[in-house]
């Protein structure tokens, strides 16, 4: 699932970039390694782990193909989402920065749609929600399975967002969408069973590795974790939606009819267009990008990315008043 | 007796040892790039933060072209031909490293062709359509990238990125992480090679790991890690170990990096900006 | 003054005890062999001297020091520990970062730091590896590597933990060459009796936890009932000698 710098224009990829950066600024406060000095070689060596894991193959039965494992979810299962993200971002960066793997200036985008899915949907939401009373191993592959579906879902329309966002390629929605989202679906099943399947052996061997294993938290949630339940909520029935359009032959003829009869093109090539694109630059959502903007499915993803940008925006301001008012209380 | 062997592991070969050849292969892969990296030459002792900015910049401007603006990217390609070839490095070898990634990268527009029909140009006949114009730009925004990000890993290694990154103020202990998954990355790279070759000797004729071996296979190796960890830490202890890394820079080359780093970016900015009001 | 002090030392793994009432002293340049079949406690006994084990019963003094939270750092700038497993040592990218990283950490001087690693190295014969990456050394390359991390803070006592495993007949006499140039006062935990033979002037035998016999090499590594009653069997060149005068 990883970008590459082509699919991104460079507003959407500033903007990842913010957002992955205020995630982890906020996740580097929280797990406070300049104490705890002990988790940094910890979370080198899962790092590690991962890139190493991630070349094994497991096999499907009953399929000729193989998975693989499920990184964000398995970290922070054992770091906790914080210390699991900042890993993520780790193993990122030098996927990028090693292999190419993912793009320089995607690398925000990636950030977003792998690691912080993976660690706080997945991990802080998810996870903790189902261990907070206790962990067993049925829990265990019910966290695993469902956060890994519910992240890779999120995480691949992310991916379609963020690529119709730079209006890179002519797909409509309903069909980008319509590939992307069932195809994560089984993914995300077989790598929720693979990463279960892990977790239990740890379960079984030395399950004070576990996160969340000893730690009962009762009580209601916390502020953040409403916080992040409301934005997974907001998402998941964006990815809803989009599922129900992309089942809807007509939505779809009637989009690449649109798609196919359309004219806009004339406009190129004169000064307004030079114009434009310095709105662009400056606007998250290039006019371009959504052919059919005017018709039910352009406002419906318009509707969705506002959302998606409304939730964002919240939990930034959230985190940043928090912090101010720590701060004040120091 | 040993014949039979022979030609058992001939076919075992070919059948199974995928991940095993996957793994030996990213290993390879990363001693390639170390050794580049390492090399005593003008763009490898230039400042990893020129380099890194330079790099940034450049495939900015790159995916900030105009889906159909075909000439003015076409431009761009000169300043990877320049540094390959002042640089010394061998485009063959890095579309074979990069190939998959290449691949990837120049297979995202192929749709647009079929859907973008608008007429651009009609040669003898023959129609150029805006889909056309916009995959092959689009192809172009992804190899160019791609080429770039190589251009920066073979020129510059991990500590030196690291020391670009601690330039731009990142946290110190997210560097430490990052500089731990490097080190530890091979270790365990090796490691899982190991098991999946003892797993493919006792399973022949296998693609992967069986579903009953999943978390077993796997967890052994995390369980192993976890104490590697435990060992490194305690090392780190021995030896005075505070929390961070200390990065160090021995080459010091500031005037040309300074040069490369600005003029590349003024260069790119300008041209930017030219192609802009020039229509 | 003793440079290392145990009295009734005593530690437990949980509920599992892994040392009892162990008692020995050092003092300087001696090399002490420490002995004894798998899991008797040998490494145990090394990390609590180097505190990394804190919870032990009983009393240890280092160089006058008593092993205390507030003298741990001394302590191990004056100790230095090679672990079995060099990989998980040596943690940074090349040789030379590696073993430049201990009095980086002491806050030497950039000029000084140079001088002492290219000193350790030196020491360990292995100049020529200091920009070569630590995965691309051989078994041999990374455990002179993991000594010299060591011996760039000049310490007073170096501790090894089984040196010579899983190094070839080559290495292994070029380790023992090495180990018999260094200065300070070596604590060898090993199995491998014939290097503790070649290298070290006293050893000490341990069984389940306990020492059994504590005296000169040359002594103790000759009494084959001693060691076959402990799981431990006659050095080779010992058990060599003693069928040619058999023979005779």
């Amino acid at each position: 699932m990883h970008m590459a710098d082509a699919l991104v224009a460079p507003a959407v990829a500033g903007t990842m970039y913010v957002c992955s950066a205020a995630a982890m600024t906020y996740s580097i406060k929280k797990v406070h390694l300049e104490v705890d000095t002990k988790k940094i070689p910890v979370m080198g060596v899962m790092g590690a782990f991962v890139f190493a894991a991630q070349m094994i193959n497991f096999t499907i039965p009953g399929t000729g193909s193989s998975g693989h494992l499920c990184g964000g979810m398995m970290l922070s299962a054992i770091l906790g989402p914080f210390a699991g993200f900042l890993t993520m971002i780790g193993v990122l960066l030098v996927q990028c920065l090693l292999f190419a793997d993912g793009g320089l200036l995607a690398l925000g985008a990636n950030i977003w749609n792998m690691a912080f899915y993976g660690c706080f949907i997945g991990g802080m939401v998810i996870w903790r929600m189902i261990m907070k009373n206790g962990m067993s191993k049925k829990k265990i592959m019910a966290a695993s399975v469902l956060g890994c579906i519910l992240t890779l879902q999120l995480g691949a329309f992310s991916v379609t967002l963020e690529t119709l966002a730079s209006g890179i390629t002519e797909l409509p929605f309903a069909v980008f969408a319509g590939t992307m989202q069932p195809i994560h679906l089984a993914i995300g099943l077989v790598e929720g069973l693979i990463t279960s399947a892990v977790l239990c052996f740890i379960y079984d061997a030395r399950p004070e590795l576990l996160w969340m294993y000893q730690k009962k938290e009762r009580g209601k949630l916390s502020y953040k974790g409403t916080v992040g339940a409301l934005a997974c909520a907001a998402l998941a029935v964006g990815g809803l939606l989009s599922l129900a359009a992309s089942s809807n032959p007509d939505g779809l003829e009637w989009s690449m009819e649109k798609v196919s009869g359309t004219t806009e093109l004339s406009a190129s090539g004169t000064i307004h267009q030079a114009a434009q694109k310095i709105q662009e630059l400056t606007a998250f959502l290039p006019d371009y990008s959504f052919k059919g903007s005017e018709g039910a499915v352009g406002t419906s993803v318009s509707g969705i990315v506002g959302a998606v940008i409304v939730a964002a925006l919240c939990i930034v301001i959230c985190i940043c008043i928090r912090n101010i008012r720590k701060k004040k209380v120091k | 007796m040993y014949c039979n062997l022979y030609l058992y592991k001939e076919h075992k070969e070919e059948e199974s040892e995928v991940a095993v050849g996957k793994i030996r292969e990213a290993i390879y892969g990363i001693h390639h790039m170390d050794e580049t990296a390492s090399k005593d030459r003008w763009m490898q002792n230039l400042h990893p933060l020129a380099k890194l900015l330079t790099a940034f910049v450049y495939i900015f401007v790159v995916v900030s072209f105009d889906k159909y603006d075909l000439p003015g990217l076409a431009v761009m390609g000169l300043y990877l031909f320049v540094l390959f070839f002042f640089g010394k490095f061998s485009l063959f070898r890095a579309v074979r490293q990069m190939k998959v990634i290449l691949a990837v990268s120049a297979a995202v527009g192929i749709a647009n062709p079929f859907l973008d029909h608008s007429v651009w140009m009609e040669a003898g006949g023959f129609v150029i359509t805006g889909g056309m114009i916009s995959m092959i730009t689009l192809m172009l925004k992804g190899i160019y990238a791609v080429l770039e990000s190589y251009l920066l890993i073979v020129s510059t290694s991990i500590e030196e990125i690291c020391y670009a990154l601690q330039c731009l103020k990142i946290p110190k202990t997210f560097i430490t992480v990052i500089l731990l998954i490097y080190r530890y990355m091979i270790v365990l790279l090796k490691e899982a090679e190991r098991i999946m070759l003892a797993y493919e000797m006792r399973a022949p004729g296998q693609k992967g790991v069986h579903w009953k071996a999943w978390g077993s296979l796997a967890g052994q190796l995390l369980l192993r890690s976890i104490d590697r960890a435990q060992i490194v830490y305690e090392s780190m202890m021995l030896r005075g170990y505070d929390g961070t890394f200390r990065l160090i820079r021995k080459k010091e080359n500031t005037a040309q990096s300074l040069v490369y780093g600005i003029g590349w970016i003024l260069i790119f900015l300008l041209y930017r900006c030219f192609c802009e009001y020039l229509r | 003054m003793q440079t290392i002090e145990i009295s009734h030392l005593s530690f437990a793994y949980g509920d599992e005890p892994v040392l009892s009432d162990v008692c020995f002293q050092a003092e300087g340049e001696e090399t002490i062999g420490i002995i004894g079949a798998n899991g008797v406690g040998k490494s145990t006994l090394l990390k609590i001297i180097v505190g990394i084990l804190p919870e032990y019963q009983g009393s240890l003094k280092i160089c006058g020091m008593e092993a205390e939270r507030k003298n741990l750092a001394q302590i191990r700038e004056k100790t230095g520990y090679v672990f079995q497993d060099s990989e998980s040592q040596l943690f940074m990218s090349n040789v030379y970062e590696d073993v430049a990283f201990a009095p980086r950490n002491y806050g030497y001087p950039e000029e000084e730091v140079r001088r002492r690693t290219e000193r350790a190295l030196d020491m360990v014969h292995i100049k020529d590896l200091q920009e070569k990456q630590i995965y691309r050394l051989s078994g041999g390359q990374k455990k002179l590597a993991s000594i010299a991390t060591i011996l760039s803070t000049n310490p007073e006592i170096i501790l090894l933990d089984e040196p010579s495993v899983a190094l070839d007949p080559k290495n292994r006499r070029n380790l023992i060459r090495i180990l018999k140039e260094l200065p300070g006062m070596k604590i060898i935990a090993s199995h491998d009796l014939d290097m503790v033979w070649d290298t070290c002037s006293r050893t000490i035998l341990m069984s389940d936890g306990r020492i059994i016999a504590d005296g000169n090499t040359k002594e103790l590594l000759t009494k084959q009932d001693l060691l076959e009653a402990h799981g431990l069997e006659l050095p080779m060149f010992v058990a060599g000698q003693q069928s040619m005068q058999q023979k005779k």
